[in-house]
């Protein structure tokens, strides 16, 4: 009882002072000055090259905001909006309209005002009551629009995004990472949003601050992308589609990747219209996609490593193996052609390699057989996924010699001569052929191949390393390695490949011309280009760079790839010419003196 | 066989004085939604006024039986009660991030609040049993045990208020026993060990609610724009309130859950000093009528019952209105008789039912 009284007391000693003593203090609170809530967007983290080069930052936007309680006068207010920012009357009542159900809550009416804009309304500002302009950080892209694919863009959370689970803690219109890097670490980019509890007067206008939550920025991440290397790419890469990807053989560090057609991240940064996003979208060319590790092509001319590494270990083939060619070669009465009209003659098989010989090949592929080469394929890491990690990836296709579904045609010889030069069912990403270079390079360790380095918060902590990871040893001798690199370095100094030489740098590589054949249209047409490749690295002793080019309907491997690997080199090995051993084993030092 | 004798002691007042809160908290849903676009919360005061229909159905079927059959089975509502709780926690439907409700038939519904009379219940049965040894402390130890068990499943849902309040039912009917300060000594002490325990099983938001509570300033978005606006309201209202209706500040949506652990504040701010005055001085009726049907009780069982059934009135009534005026941390504990909420209504409903039963057979052996 006693408890109760005082209990009681409390409750009423409280009430007194608030009701009867601050009474007053509050009843102006409520009426005169109310106070609001709104949120104060942390801006993003920044994505730097691995030399601490920006290639995503911030610029402040102005965005336009109405509280429809405050809006004293819709009528006029609409007019005036609608006179300034040049959109239809009705436009604006309807969204103001929506913001009825709650009528204290800012609703943004138009995001990135341009400088006109803003002028004309802070000169009208009288005229408009409850219409407020506020500052927010926006994406910002210093080195233009490179590796757009790469880094991937941002945007407002989507309506169906926002019914799923993984969602939930989004607010609608808060900003997203939605593909490639900006998407996959978004947790660490997107810092944590603050808040301010602000007075206003009747009519919406800031009177004071009354407390501020500060916005935490987002981490910035190191990317394992040379800014130098990645624009070199994209320079040399200007007018065609396709993809460039450079890695470091001995680590998988991604150092450039460049996909084409691409898209204007500022566009996402910035208004995007419904009607440019679905231009983007349905985009027949996919500007999208990561042709890098999303898209696949027949390998055409680069699987004949695959099947050269195969019969040399199996036996099949020795370097000495000579085969003749004549142009043409005949399976019973089937005729398939080679390249050269008249044919390279009788050749071994680093010559075979060196001239891209497609009479060699299909000979060789036969008598090592195709299961002996889809084994080697397979454990290149030929149709499976690189494990990259940016959403989703091609894993290509392999020859299955024994169908499993009946009805299917049974494997036959012919299937096996066309397999050997890269067509029919071998299917392959770019990445994937890079992860196979780089193994060829390294002897024979598959890397999984990476995109950042590390993770490093505001205040300078590193939350994240990422190291290489050897994800497996390919069982292969380490003679059919060297024998292989030796060859690929004939490729570039005599052989399909001249035009990526760069002097003083011994490069190996191997050109492919992949044939576009469309499903159910036997023969290409004249006017489908078939697509490029070109698969290398450098320098050949000591491997530190490996790139992979494919220009998609761009004719000869030799002619159209080659050379923009030639640029990619230039650019990596520029300073270091004719020394390019301390390369990358020089940045390397660098690193570990930042992480002491 | 019913006895015509029971109508005659039945406590026609204290029934119609439930009745005048529930109606009036209906109103006052009503009120605090009036000017809410949104169609889900303009029909609240309808579901509230039909989980009132069923409330009252509930404290009359609650007078019938005899109380002392409930005796018997109170070891099986505790245990039946505990059940519900692990099933909530394994599939609970979650509500505002917490995981509070299970859903029987279509109908949302919270076992916390129904473990707090079971725990009454429980540890008025226990007490009863043991009424020969209660003065060694060793009889304390299982009690004591559950109720920490059954307030940190509670926690982990996570629902710190009712975890509170269910300690705070347990402490006070021990306290209420008689039970001597050296007893109580330990339980402080453990009290003191475990509460940094405690701090690290709660919830980041339950952890930062506390800490506003100590320092305002350290979030304004958060727990102390809760405090602050409804501060704001109860203070607007002055002496006279400013009438039905017309509570501008919990009207408009500067006071969120207005409707649920917050009503007390759009009261206070439609009534004033004088309208929030006569409401506590309700519940000071009801508690004190409740302590004193304990008393008058024809048994040992009976008085623990009713003792606790008030307590936990008393404690729910002090912590909920006590947060809204800033004078507690925000803990999510409604208002008995008025918040919105049909587990909480029901819940309410049946302990005073059960007062009721008590009171009616007080000569009754």
């Amino acid at each position: 009882m006693v408890c109760v009284g005082i209990g009681c007391l409390i409750l009423l000693l409280r009430l007194w002072y608030l009701q009867i003593l601050e009474g007053d203090r509050y009843l102006t609170l409520s009426t005169n000055n109310r106070l609001r809530l709104r949120v104060v967007e942390a801006p993003r983290g920044f994505i730097l090259d691995r030399n601490g080069e920006a290639m995503v930052e911030n610029r402040p936007t102005f965005d336009l905001y109405a509280t429809p309680e405050d809006v004293t006068n819709p009528a006029e207010v609409t007019g005036v909006l609608a006179d300034i920012l040049q959109i239809p009357a009705s436009e604006i009542e309807a969204r103001l309209a929506e913001g009825r159900t709650r009528p204290y809550q800012p609703l943004l009416l138009r995001k990135d005002l341009d400088e006109a804009m803003m002028v004309a309304v802070e000169e009208r500002r009288i005229d408009l009551p409850g219409i407020n302009l506020r500052i927010r950080p926006v994406r910002a892209y210093p080195s233009g629009g490179t590796a757009a694919n790469l880094l991937g863009y941002v945007s407002e959370v989507n309506q169906s995004q926002l019914q799923r689970e993984e969602y939930r803690n989004f607010r609608p219109g808060e900003n997203l990472g939605q593909s490639g890097v900006e998407r996959r670490y978004d947790a660490f980019i997107r810092g944590v949003d603050g808040g301010e509890q602000i007075e206003v007067d009747a009519r919406g206008r800031t009177l004071r601050l009354v407390n501020r939550d500060e916005p935490q920025s987002g981490s910035n991440v190191f990317l394992t992308i040379d800014r130098k290397i990645q624009e070199a790419a994209e320079a040399a890469f200007i007018g065609k589609k396709g993809t460039v990807v450079a890695m470091n053989p001995t680590t998988g560090e991604i150092l450039a990747m460049v996909s084409r057609p691409s898209f204007d991240p500022n566009l996402f940064a910035q208004r995007l219209s419904g009607e440019e996003w679905r231009r983007i979208a349905t985009d027949t060319s996919h500007p999208l996609q990561n042709r890098a590790f999303q898209a696949q092509y027949p390998p055409g001319s680069i699987f004949k490593l695959i099947v050269a590494i195969a019969g040399l270990e199996s036996g099949a083939l020795t370097p000495e193996t000579r085969f003749n060619c004549s142009g043409q070669f005949y399976l019973g009465n089937v005729k398939f052609d080679d390249w050269k009209k008249g044919g390279h003659g009788t050749l071994d098989l680093r010559r075979a390699i060196v001239n891209s010989c497609n009479v060699y090949f299909y000979q060789a592929g036969l008598r090592v057989g195709i299961d002996e080469i889809v084994r080697v394929s397979r454990a290149f890491g030929l149709g499976e996924p690189p494990g990259l990690g940016l959403g989703d990836e091609a894993k290509g296709n392999l020859p299955n010699p024994q169908p499993k579904r009946r009805g299917q045609p049974n494997w036959t010889a012919g299937n096996t001569v066309i397999a050997s030069i890269g067509q029919g069912m071998v299917v392959t990403s770019p990445m994937q052929i890079l992860a196979m270079v780089s193994a060829i390079a390294n002897g024979g360790t598959i890397y999984r191949p990476f995109v950042v380095k590390k993770i490093v918060s505001l205040s300078g902590d590193v939350l994240e390393v990422y190291e290489p990871e050897a994800m497996r040893q390919v069982n292969v001798n380490p003679e059919t390695l060297a024998f292989m690199r030796q060859a690929m370095l004939g490729v570039v100094n005599e052989g399909t490949g001249q035009r990526s030489k760069v002097p003083g740098l011994p490069i190996g590589g191997k050109t492919g011309t992949a044939q576009v054949v469309k499903k159910g249209e036997e023969k290409r047409s004249a006017d489908v280009k078939d697509h490029a490749w070109f698969a290398s690295f450098a320098p050949v002793d000591n491997p530190q760079l490996a790139v992979v080019v494919l220009v998609e309907n761009g004719g000869f491997g030799g002619a159209v790839a080659a050379p923009v690997a030639k640029a990619v080199y230039e650019a990596a090995f520029k300073d270091r010419l004719p020394g390019a051993r301390q390369a990358i084993v020089e940045s390397k030092e660098v690193e570990d003196e930042e992480e002491d | 066989m019913f006895d015509r004798r029971l109508l005659t002691y039945f406590d026609w007042g204290f029934a119609c004085t439930i009745l005048g809160m529930g109606c009036l908290g209906v109103l006052s849903i009503y009120s605090a939604n009036a000017l809410t676009t949104s169609p889900f919360r303009q029909t609240l005061h309808l579901r509230q006024l039909t989980w009132l229909a069923a409330g009252l159905v509930v404290l009359f079927l609650a007078c019938t039986g005899s109380y002392r059959n409930l005796s018997r089975f109170a070891y099986v509502i505790f245990g039946a009660s505990m059940l519900m709780l692990l099933v909530v926690l394994v599939l609970g439907k979650t509500g505002l991030g917490a995981q509070r409700w299970i859903r029987i038939g279509g109908i949302a519904f919270q076992p916390s609040e129904f473990m707090k009379l079971s725990l009454v219940l429980f540890l008025a049965r226990y007490f009863d049993d043991h009424r020969e040894t209660l003065h060694q402390p060793k009889t304390m130890l299982l009690p004591a045990g559950l109720t920490l068990l059954t307030a940190l499943l509670v926690l982990k849902q996570p629902d710190l208020g009712t975890a509170l309040l269910l300690v705070f039912i347990s402490l006070s009917m021990m306290l209420l026993l008689g039970l001597h300060w050296r007893y109580l000594l330990p339980l402080a002490i453990g009290g003191g060990v475990l509460t940094p325990l405690m701090w690290t099983l709660l919830k980041d938001y339950q952890r930062r609610r506390i800490l506003v509570f100590l320092n305002p300033e350290l979030d304004p978005l958060g727990a102390s724009y809760h405090i602050a606006q409804s501060k704001i309201a109860v203070g607007s209202g002055g002496a006279f309130g400013k009438g039905w209706l017309a509570a501008s500040q919990s009207q408009l949506n500067f006071l969120p859950m207005n409707h649920t652990d917050f009503l007390f504040a759009v009261l206070a701010e439609q009534w004033g000093f004088v309208g929030s005055l006569l409401v506590l001085l309700v519940y000071v009726y009801l508690i004190t009528r409740g302590f004193q049907i304990a008393m008058e009780s024809a048994d040992f069982f009976a008085s623990l019952l009713a003792t606790g059934i008030s307590a936990m009135l008393a404690i729910q009534v002090f912590i909920n209105v006590a947060m809204v005026l800033g004078l507690l941390p925000v803990v999510g504990i409604p208002l008995p008789l008025l918040s919105y909420g049909g587990s909480s209504l029901l819940t309410t409903m049946l302990s005073l039912g059960l007062l009721l039963n008590i009171h009616m057979r007080r000569f009754m052996y």
